[in-house]
C-alpha cells in the first residue's frame, strides 16, 4: 500500500513537471502555429538563473521569481527581432529556433562547463504521511503547476487580454481591423511561452541539476506531448503533456524501463498517425 | 551577411577554399553552366587531397567525404523532395550498428557483403519508417513528418543507450577493418580513395535521378505539393520512394563510418547526428547535391580547424551562422555562385524555358 502511494506521487510528481514544461511550448505551437525548438533552451535560461541567483547568495526563490520574467523579456525580444520572420514557414521556423536553441545551449555550457551543478531546494524536508514520506518540494511543484495551469485558463478565457490574443491568432486580419496591435500580441504570446518555459526550468532545477542538456531531454518529449493532444487549443496539450508524463513514470514500474522509454514515443507516434487531430480536437481555449 | 560569405572562405584552408573561389571566378567569367565547374573543382580538390595531406588529415579527409555521402542522403529527401527528416541519423546510425554487429558476431567484413548489407539496412528502415509516416489514407502534415522522423531517431538512442546486446552506452568497439579478399581496408589513402569513389558514382547516380522524370516531379512536389498531386501524380508514392533510397544512402555511409572510425556508439543513431548532418546540407545549400557535400567539408572543416583554440566557442558561431543563413540566404552558401535556375536545373535540352512552363508540358509524359 505504501508502495503503491509512493508510485502514484512519483508519476504525479513527473507527470506535473511535463505538464509545467509543456504549457508554454503549447502555448506557443497552439496560438502561432511555430514548434519552437528553442523552448527547451528557455527551460535551461531559468533554471540557470535560478542557480545564478543561489551561487551569488541570493535566496533561492528570489530566482525562481526572476526566471520567467527575464526568460519571458528574452523571448519577447528574440520574436521581435527574429521569429517574426518565420511565420508564414513552419519548418524554417523549426530550424531557426533550433539555431537559436544550439546559440542559447552552448552559451550556457560554456558558462557552467561540463559540469551537474547542484541547486538545494527551497523548501526541504519530506511530508509524512503516517509511514510515507513524500518530497515537499515535489508536492510544491505539483501544487504550483495546478496553480499555473488555472491561472493561464483564467487568463486566456476570462480576461481582455486573454480574448485579444485569441482574436489575433485566430484571424490577424480581422483583428488589425478592430483595432488591435497584432504584432504586440504576437511578441506578448511568445513572452509568455518562454515565461513558462523559464518557470518550469526554475522549479525543476532543484530535482534535476543543472546541467547543460536539461532542456534536450524534454524537448522531444514536450513535442510528442502536444502532438498527441491536439494543436489549437490550450487544453489539448496540457491533456497530452498529462498523458505522456504519466506513461513515461507508470511504464518503468511494470516492464525494462529500456523497453518502457521507447514503448512511450512508438505509442505516441502510432496515435498520432491515427489520430492527427489528437486527444481534444479544435481551436478554442 | 556579405561578413560571412568573406569570413568563410577566407579562413578556411584546402579543398572548400578552392571550389568557393573557383566558383567565384567563373561567375564572372560565364553567367552560365556553373554547376559543372564547381562540381570538377570539388572533385579534383578531393582527389588530389591526400597528395598533399599529411597522414592524419588524410583520415580526417576521410572521414568528412563519408559525411558528406550522408549529407548527400538528406540533401535528397530534404532539398529535392521538401520532407523534412529530423531523424536521418536513424538509418545512418542503424546501419552502422548492422554492419559492425556482423563483423563482431559473424566475422563477416568482406567489403562487397557489408556495403550492401548496409545499404539494405537503411534501405528497410527508411521504408518502414517512411512509409508508416508518409503513407495513409490522409497525407501527413510536414510537422508531423519532421516531429516523426526526430521522435524515431531519439527512441533508437535511447534503445541503443540501454540494449546490452548493442553494448548500452559504449557501443561496439573495435571493429575488424573491412577486407577484400586478403586485403584489409584501413585509415588511410586507399580507403580515402574507395570512399571518395563510392561519393563519386553515388553522386553520379543522385544528378541522374534528380536531374529524370522523377526529379522534375520531385521538384514539383518541393515547389507546390497539391499542384503535383492534381497532375496525377500519387505525391505520397514519390515522397516515401525518396524517402527510401535517401534511408538507402545514409545506410552506405553509416556502414563505411562504422568501419572507417572502427567503433559505433548510441549518438550515431540520435537527434545529435540528425541535426548535424541538417546543418551541413542548410550551410551548403540544399537543393544542390554539391551543396550538400561543400557544406559537409566547410562545416568539419572549420570546426576541426577551430577545435584546437576555440572548441568552446565553435557551438555558438556555427549556430550564429546557420541562423544567418537561414534567415538571409535560405538557399545556402553555394546561392553564391549559383544561380536560381541552374539549382533548379533545366531538364533536358530547352535550357530556356524555366521550371514552370516544363511542368506543365510534361505534366503527361510519364
Amino acid at each position: 500500500m505504501a508502495n503503491a502511494f509512493v508510485a502514484a506521487f512519483e508519476i504525479l510528481s513527473f507527470g506535473a513537471i511535463i505538464v509545467l514544461i509543456v504549457l508554454g511550448l503549447g502555448i506557443i505551437a497552439s496560438m502561432m502555429g511555430i514548434f519552437n525548438f528553442a523552448q527547451g533552451e528557455f527551460v535551461l535560461l531559468g533554471a540557470y538563473i535560478t542557480y545564478l541567483a543561489y551561487a551569488k547568495g541570493l535566496p533561492i526563490w528570489a530566482g525562481m521569481v526572476a526566471a520567467p520574467f527575464v526568460v519571458g523579456a528574452l523571448g519577447f525580444v528574440l520574436e521581435a527581432l527574429i521569429i517574426r520572420r518565420f511565420y508564414a514557414a513552419p519548418i524554417v521556423a523549426m530550424l531557426g529556433t533550433y539555431a537559436l536553441g544550439l546559440i542559447i545551449r552552448e552559451s550556457v555550457r560554456g558558462l557552467i562547463g561540463g559540469f551537474y551543478l547542484t541547486v538545494p531546494e527551497p523548501i526541504g524536508g519530506s511530508i509524512d504521511i503516517g509511514a510515507m514520506h513524500i518530497s515537499a518540494w515535489r508536492f510544491t511543484i505539483i501544487v504550483i503547476t495546478l496553480l499555473v495551469m488555472a491561472g493561464c485558463y483564467l487568463l486566456l478565457s476570462r480576461t481582455n487580454f486573454g480574448l485579444r490574443m485569441r482574436a489575433t491568432l485566430e484571424n490577424p486580419s480581422l483583428a488589425r481591423a478592430s483595432g488591435i496591435s497584432t504584432p504586440l500580441m504576437y511578441g506578448a504570446t511568445f513572452a509568455f511561452g518562454s515565461a513558462l518555459a523559464g518557470l518550469a526550468g526554475a522549479l525543476i532545477v532543484p530535482v534535476f541539476s543543472l546541467y547543460a542538456d536539461l532542456g534536450l531531454r524534454f524537448l522531444i518529449q514536450g513535442f510528442v506531448a502536444v502532438m498527441v493532444g491536439g494543436v489549437g487549443s490550450f487544453i489539448g496539450p496540457v491533456a497530452g503533456a498529462g498523458v505522456i508524463g504519466t506513461l513515461s513514470a507508470a511504464l518503468p514500474w511494470v516492464m525494462a524501463p529500456v523497453v518502457a522509454d521507447v514503448l512511450v514515443f512508438v505509442l505516441a507516434i502510432v496515435f498520432i498517425k491515427f489520430r492527427p487531430q489528437g486527444l481534444i480536437a479544435g481551436k478554442g481555449v | 551577411m556579405g561578413a560571412v560569405k568573406q569570413a568563410i572562405p577566407a579562413e578556411i584552408g584546402g579543398e572548400a577554399d578552392v571550389a568557393m573561389d573557383s566558383g567565384g571566378t567563373a561567375e564572372r567569367l560565364s553567367a552560365r553552366k556553373i554547376l559543372p565547374i564547381v562540381e570538377g573543382v570539388v572533385l579534383v580538390a578531393a582527389l588530389l587531397a591526400p597528395l598533399v595531406l599529411q597522414d592524419y588529415l588524410t583520415v580526417f579527409a576521410t572521414r568528412v567525404i563519408i559525411l558528406a555521402l550522408f549529407a548527400l542522403s538528406f540533401d535528397l529527401v530534404w532539398g529535392y523532395a521538401g520532407i523534412m527528416s529530423f531523424g536521418q541519423a536513424l538509418f545512418f546510425g542503424s546501419a552502422g550498428y548492422g554492419v559492425a554487429l556482423l563483423a563482431r558476431d559473424l566475422d563477416i567484413t568482406n567489403i562487397l557483403l557489408v556495403l550492401p548489407a548496409g545499404t539494405l539496412i537503411g534501405l528497410t528502415f527508411a521504408l518502414l519508417l517512411g512509409g508508416f509516416l508518409l503513407l495513409g489514407r490522409h497525407p501527413s502534415s510536414v510537422i508531423f513528418v519532421s516531429l516523426g522522423t526526430l521522435t524515431g531517431s531519439y527512441a533508437a538512442d535511447r534503445l541503443a543507450r540501454g540494449w546490452y546486446y548493442l553494448g548500452g552506452q559504449n557501443g561496439i568497439p573495435s571493429i575488424a577493418p573491412m577486407s577484400l579478399g586478403t586485403y584489409e581496408f584501413t585509415e588511410g589513402p586507399a580507403f580515402y580513395y574507395l570512399v571518395l569513389g563510392i561519393l563519386v558514382v553515388v553522386y553520379l547516380l543522385c544528378r541522374f535521378l534528380v536531374r529524370s522524370q522523377f526529379g522534375l516531379a520531385l521538384a514539383g512536389l518541393r515547389e507546390n505539393e497539391q499542384r503535383i498531386a492534381f497532375f496525377g501524380y500519387k505525391a505520397q508514392h514519390l515522397k516515401a520512394i525518396i524517402f527510401t533510397i535517401g534511408g538507402g544512402v545514409a545506410g552506405l555511409a553509416g556502414s563505411l563510418y562504422a568501419f572507417h572510425e572502427g567503433f559505433v556508439w548510441p549518438n550515431m543513431v540520435g537527434v545529435v547526428v540528425s541535426t548535424q548532418v541538417v546543418l551541413y546540407v542548410l550551410f551548403g545549400g540544399s537543393g544542390t547535391l554539391i551543396g550538400a557535400v561543400i557544406g559537409a567539408v566547410i562545416v568539419e572543416g572549420v570546426s576541426f580547424w577551430l577545435s584546437d583554440n576555440y572548441r568552446d566557442i565553435w557551438p555558438i558561431i556555427l549556430g550564429l551562422l546557420l541562423l544567418l543563413v537561414i534567415l538571409f540566404r535560405p538557399l545556402g552558401l553555394i546561392s553564391f555562385v549559383l544561380g536560381e535556375r541552374e539549382r533548379v536545373g533545366s531538364f533536358g535540352a530547352r535550357a530556356k524555358e524555366n521550371l514552370k512552363e516544363n511542368v506543365k508540358e510534361n505534366r503527361d509524359a510519364p
